[in-house]
């Protein structure tokens, strides 16, 4: 990497000191002169028909300025799939019917919160409950209640994907496995809830300042609400504490306070309660997963078929992408002849199942990982021999579906291999399970309808050398702005500091998709380097002016040296150009757009990045409870732009896959979310975190800015995984549905022990 | 949303009395506010006034009984407790208790009085204590009063404490000789409360029989709780894996434990059986070494 100078060094993030400090202002601290606060009336029933809303006695209550329902909205349904009007199915401010324990019916705005609260008690809303359905292997039956009418058997939607002959194929196998999983919810669990401030003034122009994972996506959507122009809404978004996939879509706060401040003028603040966090945000799809599993005795694997029924809550939300991608990622990260899948995304009476994190595929990494096993076992080869046998190579081509350039798979098996050695003879009940994964740089699909770039930046050079770096990208905690202010730096020829970062405000920024599907890196690195590349060229016309060299020589600049690049210590320094370079414009600052969209990268993403998760787990036979002991990774995303920002990744991406293997889950009863606090839904904490470890393979993608690619989501999908592998490897027992538990293990065990009898 | 309340911090134990007189069921005492807080938080409690005795120095202390024993104050915080250099030899057992209730946050504010006076049964002091054979202090306007800790919670978040009356010591005896006590819980996260917890003491007399036993359930039960079938299956006798074995069964059945989100009922009664003759064993072999 000595190539570089900023690229792959270890930097402290470019927001560290405020972060650090406490200084930083979240939209959470955010207050304005003369803003009100405002709060969310939900439904306490998970179906039901409104017959009446009467507001007049919280209206009355002494600090309340405004109360607002359905009836003061336009009435449109709205949803992030844009080009698809019949899934745009969510009102946000019910007017008909309320469908999940937690939708909302009305907001109401007053001087300070306990008001608000107050008031929401004064409002009296009459409901007719109805018959509901929550779980989706009863909501496809013909009686079920309808969550939506005019759907049939409640399937929201439904996704095939299919290549070569599958049945066919399977008629060749030597063996065949067919098995059944259950995948639980899971939350986010942003350390910042859901909220916003948003203006709305006399002139009709409105400003939202709110924790989300696309500025423009808000932008876009509240005007689809609130029928004003996407120019006279300025989204802007502060320091975000935590996204994870659950803040690029309106939601309540966002749209509540809206309603409200255009009512009144004023500035009006939502924050959404950790319990209604929990209850009427958007969660991890739920999967009931049916697999079949065929080979040759060899371990050859000639064909895959993958059936899905989702339980999608009371909207589409994002749950349409997560089908598909759930499907897509079950071939992963293997080379399938024959594949098949299948998935219906089912309406439920339940909150709503949308994207987190990984986005279906910790779902079908955990189910085909664990049925790999079985089947390595089944035929008596090694687990990690099986993955290699089948594991993607560069250059492959996922049949119809995507072209895969870089891929490091095979090193990644063969350093866990080598781990594994290293972890020598394990002690009684210990146990090292292995799961292989891939995972997406970024979407291709245009469900949004975007007119506009998926990425676009603009670099702006200032009289005294700082660049001021203009992006949609959305720093939500994952390091963006630091990994793009790098990106620029590196292109540019200057020093990490010489940047300024101004993201995510669409007053300033041009419009980006944001940040989810793990696609700032490649995608927005590329429309950067692309700004910079434009910047560095006008300074180069002018430093070729000033030096004027007797034969033409090639110019570059690194390190704020601008120098020819044959001659390198020929050279005069980036400052001096740049005085130069825009006095020479007659005044004008040097500036620079990029922009990147893909083309001709298949139906999925422009590149994909791979790894191979070890976990050992140490399990007490007499109670259940395993400890996570290690869990080591090897893992590859081309050229690693910020080490310190993978780190990063990869232990909070332990820390939230582990959880989902181990002991997160959203028990309910008749739709109500039964541990919506911290205090009852269990988190992996400091002190159950196990050593961790990254082993990190060399690659590189030519799609990707630098050669970098994705590695932010995909370290979430192995773990689950590993961890069913490594109990089994443990103990001899296999647990199919999440989370696994010890007292699921501590049965499955006692089981065992009675058919031994 | 927490209801608006008035708000106490009296100075001294005299003073809190007297609050505590005056508005009796419509007070509720807070000192580290870890528990109750959540409560009110919840709108499962809501007092029209909070007597905040966190300043009642007075209450706050850790000190012999001059037989060998100590004296806590129910003031004293978790973190004073688990950092104490009394917490040794036959007391050691509280200190390690401490060190896996809740978080190092929790513990510099939370004090031992306000989670015995909480009576959740999933608390981690008092299996400690009732193996210890501890006795509370109670005192009123009207004078005070003792308790054996097993008999201080009645039921669900419910104790003895009357109206008028405030927790101001806790009494912990000098272990008899040959005597070991060890505590453990079982959770799913580190620090969280315990799905279920077991304490045991043992004394072991000639031969190294059981002498005498003590074994306290937490989360077992409405109340933390004595096994005392269990008990009487191993007191008198040389103990053995077996006699554990059918200790750990014996508690299991005598258990009465709800299912919740953390556990069903059975897999609770399965984890006593499993950590009676655990901590039975760590603490049999403690004797040994007392």
């Amino acid at each position: 990497m000595s190539e570089y100078s900023v690229i792959g060094k270890r930097v402290h993030r470019v927001d560290g000191p405020e972060k650090v400090t406490g200084s930083a202002k979240y939209t959470f601290d955010l207050v304005l002169p003369g803003m009100l606060y405002g709060k969310v009336l939900r439904s306490p029933h998970p179906h039901a028909k409104i017959l009446k809303i009467d507001t007049r006695k919280a209206k009355r209550l002494v600090g309340v300025k405004a109360v607002v329902t359905g009836k003061d909205t336009l009435g449109h349904k709205q949803g992030i799939w844009r080009r698809f009007p019949e899934l745009c199915d969510e009102e946000i401010l019910c007017r008909e019917k309320v469908r999940y324990i937690g939708d909302p019916v009305a907001a109401v705005a007053a001087i300070d919160e306990d008001t608000a609260e107050e008031a929401l008690d004064l409002i009296d809303v009459e409901y007719e409950p109805l018959p509901a359905v929550f779980d989706p292997l009863e909501a496809i039956k013909e009686d079920a209640p309808q969550v939506h009418d005019g759907i049939e058997l409640n399937i929201n939607i439904n996704r095939h994907i299919e290549w070569g002959d599958v049945d066919e194929a399977f008629k060749k196998c030597d063996h065949i496995r067919e098995d059944q999983f259950k995948c639980s919810s899971q939350a986010h669990v942003c350390m910042e809830t859901h909220d916003a401030v948003v203006s709305y003034d006399y002139g009709g122009k409105m400003t939202v300042w709110t924790s989300t994972q696309s500025s423009y996506y808000i932008q876009r959507l509240m005007a689809d609400m609130t029928g004003l122009r996407e120019g006279d809404i300025r989204v802007i978004k502060p320091p975000t504490g935590g996204g994870f996939g659950s803040k690029f879509e309106l939601d309540s706060a966002q749209f509540c306070a809206a309603i409200l401040s255009m009512k009144l003028c004023k500035p009006v603040k939502i924050v959404l309660s950790r319990e209604e966090e929990f209850t009427a945000t958007k969660r991890r799809t739920p999967m009931y997963y049916f697999l079949k599993l065929g080979a040759k005795k060899d371990g050859t694997l000639l064909a895959k078929e993958a059936r899905v029924i989702t339980e999608g809550g009371a909207y589409t939300a994002m749950g349409a992408t997560a089908l598909y991608l759930t499907g897509f990622f079950s071939s992963f990260p293997y080379k399938y002849p024959n594949y098949r899948y299948d998935g219906y995304r089912v309406y439920t009476n339940t909150a709503v199942t949308s994207a987190m994190r990984g986005f279906g595929a910790p779902q079908s990494t955990f189910v085909g990982e664990s049925q790999l096993d079985m089947m390595a076992e089944d035929l008596g080869i090694d687990p990690i021999e099986i993955r290699r046998k089948n594991g993607m190579t560069p250059n492959y081509e996922v049949p119809g579906q995507a072209f895969i350039q870089s891929c490091g798979l095979h090193q990644c098996l063969d350093k866990i291999e080598e781990h594994v050695k290293e972890r020598g003879k394990l002690p009684p009940n210990h146990g090292i399970g292995v799961s292989a994964y891939g995972f997406m740089s970024g979407g291709i699909f245009n469900w949004f309808d975007t007119p506009y770039a998926f990425s676009a930046a603009v670099v702006r050079i200032n009289i005294d050398g700082k660049v001021d770096l203009f992006t949609g990208a959305c720093d939500i905690g994952q390091g963006s702005d630091t990994t793009l202010s790098m990106i620029c730096a590196e292109e540019l020829g200057v020093k990490l500091e010489d940047i300024r970062i101004h993201a995510a405000d669409t007053g300033i920024c041009p419009p980006d998709l944001g940040a989810w599907g793990s696609r700032e890196t490649l995608m927005n690195g590329n429309a950067v380097k692309r700004a910079a590349a434009e910047c560095k060229r006008q300074l180069l016309e002018f430093a070729a002016a000033k030096m004027a060299p007797n034969i033409a020589y090639d110019f570059d600049i690194k390190d704020r040296w601008v120098h020819l690049v044959d001659r390198p210590e020929r050279g005069v320094s980036y400052f001096d150009i740049v005085k130069e370079a825009i006095r020479g414009k007659d005044g004008n600052a040097i500036m620079g757009r990029g922009h990147y969209t893909p083309h001709r990268k298949g139906m999925i993403s422009p590149a994909y990045s791979f790894g191979v998760q070890a976990a050992e787990v140490a399990v007490d036979t007499e109670t259940g409870r395993y400890k996570l002991v290690n869990v080591t990774t090897a893992h590859e995303s081309g050229t690693v732009i910020n080490p310190v920002g993978i780190e990063g990744q990869l232990e909070g991406a332990i820390m939230m896959a582990g959880g989902y293997g181990f002991c997160e889950d959203q028990p309910m009863d008749e739709g109500k979310i039964l541990n919506p606090s911290i205090a009852d839904y269990k988190l992996i904490r400091s002190l159950d975190m196990p050593e961790t470890d990254i082993l990190e393979i060399d690659t590189y993608e030519p799609e990707g800015p630098f050669g970098a690619k994705e590695a932010g989501e995909g370290l979430t999908n192995p773990t689950a995984g590993a961890i069913g592998n490594a109990v089994y490897k443990a103990v001899g027992v296999r647990i199919n549905d999440l989370p696994i538990t010890p007292e699921k293990v501590l049965k499955a065990l006692k089981e065992k022990e009675k058919k031994k009898k | 949303m927490i209801k608006d309340f008035e708000h106490f911090a009296p100075k001294t134990l005299k003073e809190a009395l007297t609050l505590l007189d005056k508005y009796q069921d419509e007070a509720k005492i807070i000192c580290g506010g870890q528990s109750l807080l959540i409560l009110m938080r919840q709108g499962l409690v809501a007092p029209e006034y909070l007597i905040d005795i966190k300043g009642i120095s007075e209450l706050s202390y850790i000190k012999s009984d001059g037989k060998g024993g100590l004296k806590i104050g129910a003031l004293t915080t978790h973190r004073t407790i688990e950092k104490s250099s009394q917490m040794r030899d036959g007391f050691a057992v509280l200190a390690e208790m401490e060190t896996r209730l809740a978080s190092i946050q929790t513990r510099n504010w939370g004090t031992i009085g306000g989670n015995l006076c909480h009576g959740d049964p999933a608390g981690d002091p008092a299996p400690v204590l009732i193996a210890l054979n501890a006795t509370l202090k109670m005192a009123s306007l009207k004078g005070e009063r003792s308790l054996p800790v097993e008999d201080f919670t009645l039921d669900y978040f419910e104790t003895a404490l009357k109206t008028g009356e405030l927790l101001t010591e806790i009494t912990v005896p000098a272990p008899p000789a040959h005597t070991g006590t060890a505590y453990t819980k079982f959770n799913i996260i580190e620090s969280d409360l315990a799905t279920v917890g077991v304490a045991a003491s043992i004394t072991l007399g000639a031969g190294d029989s059981c002498q005498d036993i003590r074994i306290a359930l937490g989360a077992a039960a409405a109340t933390p709780m004595r096994a005392k079938k269990a008990e009487a299956v191993l007191k008198g006798k040389k103990i053995s894996d077996a006699l554990l074995a059918q200790a750990g069964e014996t508690a299991s059945t005598e258990a009465d434990p709800i299912s919740d989100m953390q556990a069903s009922e059975e897999y609770r009664r399965e984890l006593v059986k499993v950590l009676v003759p655990r901590i039975s064993k760590e603490a049999m072999a403690r004797a040994k070494k007392a």
